[in-house]
């Protein structure tokens, strides 16, 4: 099957019937922001939102999450919900990218000291089955860098159906064959006109010619390794509050925290999103922080996204969403600090 | 001479005769909507300041960032009304001296609340922001809006009575003096008037949106205990979870740790990304205080913070029932 196209005016039916198969989720507004949200029928969409407030990787790694209860019977892992399948519509190219980034951390087969593969059973019952709309940015923000990691405003990695708003239509693109599977058995399509295929073309190469000219990042993993141990750090750690609003609206931070809540003979652990820029994270049990400063912990999570995971995975561990940017209380803007390591790499210093 | 251009005349002059070895002011941001702290020690970086409708950050904070890393230095700051009342409160309570810093008033007509811009703009992203004093202008992508400064305006400015800093070595321009503010309260005396269910009804939906990122207590200029009760896990305290459950107990825990301290800056609200109405609670805290005990944080360098001092004629409600 080849592309297909949605009228708009069919966008409600085409929900309703994802939504008899999918748990569907898609952009909407709670309390005055936006996020993706379970939803049922279009009315609840947010069609307009390009980068939405909070991710989506909260779909498949919530921010609290009970891995089992105890008491006295024993242990056991919280009764599923009969749940179906998730399907999400509009996830845009920085997040569907994303999670293939957290996916190479929860879901591969990571080879273990002991030679055991490890995969993390809570994130891969939700995300395996899961079938991903994702849409092409027409008008990426003054905040997305996405062009800066391989990735683009209509790139379509990490989608299993690729859709180009093309003003009265959307034009979709199966790019897995999951993808392909699920736009097989669905009804509200006609057959996508080359008008369509060209409006999707242009835009995208409008999109693309909109946006900055990205940062050349090539050497910027062994440029940070170089810079570690230098003072370059607390500069720019300066005006950081160390707060966790970057890590938690960042779509690939991925860190976590296991907590026991208990009370006499019975209780649960939950897992629980936890962030590089609290000083808790590191502390240890006697009272020791090897991260004590907040310039060791900024200089943590611009390492581990733009040269340890890139070491492991062969990949920077940012999709350039600018969340981070938008949201910081003070203004640090990451892409200042690329920019800034960056320089020492055009000028050749590798001291200083 | 505007505010900037005599801001950093000053700064200058503090940097160049040596009299602060570093100096806290603002800068333009990357973005237009915000400006970003500024960490002067030379007299060519003091011409990035800037003093305007973005400049929210009260920037006392860094007092007491990382164990009182400027415990023995000289450090300038720029502040406004409330802004000061936090250099203040930290000087009463032990964590700066008097004697170490220059503190430099800044003539305040209010800061911005990006989601009120965002409103007016109908959610598209400003590109360019410029500060006209009653009108601030922004524009984007094929739109130009003239928008009314008061309407764009933080809550806590909204509510504001003191928009000059009271404690200063230099101030730049003029002061405005006390803001007669009548309906300052309102908001809070609405809220209180409610029955109890919906009190708690718009509580508990205030506080599910947060997500625990203590972006709230972390801009805030009276939250500087060396480990703040959510992050002490032996015993442990409070649940981390997004639960309702949880974030009330930290939101209400905060709330009453920083009563008598609170200088309602606002920086709370404006540094959540869920925005949480912050201020109403911190705002009813103050005004309790200021009831029961005359007190208004960090107003008076000679009083005492409500919370250590007590008085015999003091009203005992709390205790009385």
């Amino acid at each position: 099957m080849n592309m297909v196209s949605l009228d708009k005016k069919k966008f409600g039916s085409f929900i309703l019937e994802l939504s008899a198969e999918y748990a569907v989720y898609a952009p909407g507004k709670t309390g005055g922001k936006t996020e993706f949200i379970p939803v049922e029928s279009e009315d609840e969409i947010d069609l307009k939102t390009l980068v939405t407030d909070l991710s989506p990787k909260g779909i498949f790694f919530p921010h609290s999450e009970v891995l089992y209860e105890y008491d006295k019977e024993g242990i056991r892992v919280p009764e599923k919900e009969a749940g179906k399948p998730i399907a999400v519509w509009g996830m845009r190219g920085c997040d569907s990218r994303s999670l293939l980034m957290l996916n190479k951390v929860f879901g591969s087969a990571i080879q273990m000291p002991d030679n055991k593969n490890f995969q993390d059973p809570y994130w891969k019952e939700k995300y395996d089955s899961s079938v991903i709309f994702g849409t092409g940015c027409n008008e990426p923000l003054s905040t997305c860098f996405c062009n800066w990691f391989e990735g683009g405003p209509h790139s379509s990695q990490g989608m299993d159906v690729f859709v180009a708003d093309v003003g009265d239509r959307f034009l979709m693109e199966p790019v897995t064959d999951k993808g392909r599977a699920v736009l097989d058995k669905m009804s509200s399509f006609t057959d996508s006109t080359e008008e369509d295929k060209t409006a999707a073309a242009q835009l995208a190469s409008e999109a693309l010619g909109g946006m900055d000219e990205p940062m050349d990042v090539n050497g910027l993993g062994e440029m940070l390794n170089k810079k570690y141990d230098e003072p370059v750090w607390e500069d720019i750690s300066a005006k950081c509050i160390n707060c966790g609003a970057c890590t938690f609206s960042c779509p690939t931070c991925h860190c976590y925290d296991i907590q026991d809540e208990g009370k006499g003979s019975s209780g649960k652990r939950i897992r629980i999103w936890d962030s590089c820029m609290f000083p808790i994270f590191t502390m240890e049990a006697s009272g020791h922080n090897p991260r004590a400063l907040s310039s060791q912990r900024v200089r943590q999570r611009v390492m581990h996204k733009y040269s340890y995971f890139p070491e492991k995975y062969g990949e920077f561990l940012c999709t350039g969403c600018g969340r981070c940017v938008t949201v910081c209380p003070v203004n640090l803007d990451i892409r200042e600090v690329l920019k800034r390591i960056n320089e020492y790499k055009k000028q050749g210093i590798t001291n200083g | 001479m505007n505010t900037t251009d005599n801001l950093r005349e000053t700064i200058k002059m503090l940097v160049s005769e040596k009299k602060v070895d570093l100096f806290l002011g603002w800068e333009k941001g990357s973005l237009p909507l915000a400006a970003t702290p500024l960490f002067i020690t030379t007299e060519k970086e003091a011409d990035r300041v800037i003093f305007d409708v973005t400049c929210g950050n009260n920037l006392s904070i860094y007092f007491t960032k990382d164990k009182k890393q400027y415990a023995d230095k000289k450090v300038g700051i720029a502040v406004k009304g409330c802004d000061a009342r936090s250099v203040v409160l930290n000087i009463l309570e032990k964590q700066i001296k008097r004697e170490n810093v220059v503190i430099v008033g800044v003539p305040c007509h209010g800061v911005l609340d990006k989601k009120k811009v965002l409103a007016a703009t109908e959610g598209r992203e400003v590109l360019e922001l410029v500060d006209n004093g009653e009108t601030v202008t922004v524009k984007g992508r094929g739109f130009e809006l003239s928008l009314n400064r008061q309407e764009i305006l933080s809550s806590s400015c909204l509510a504001c009575i003191y928009p000059d800093a009271q404690e200063y070595d230099f101030f730049m321009g003029e002061a405005r003096g006390e803001v007669a503010n009548e309906d300052r309260v309102k908001e809070i005396v609405d809220f209180q008037n409610l029955p109890d269910s919906d009190r708690w009804e718009q509580t508990r939906a205030e506080y599910q949106k947060c997500i625990r990122c203590y972006a709230c207590r972390n801009v805030c200029p009276s939250c500087y205990c060396n480990v703040c009760f959510v992050d002490q896990n032996d015993p442990k305290w409070i649940g981390g979870t997004c639960e309702y459950t949880d974030s009330v107990i930290f939101h209400v825990i905060r709330n009453l740790h920083v009563a008598g301290r609170c200088v309602e800056c606002g920086a709370c609200e404006r540094a959540c990304p869920m925005d949480i109405n912050l201020l109403m609670m911190n705002r009813k805290v103050a005004m309790e205080v200021k009831d029961r005990f005359g007190d208004v944080a960090g107003l008076d360098i000679n009083g005492k913070p409500a919370m250590s001092d007590f008085k015999e004629d003091e009203k005992q409600k709390f205790i009385m029932g």
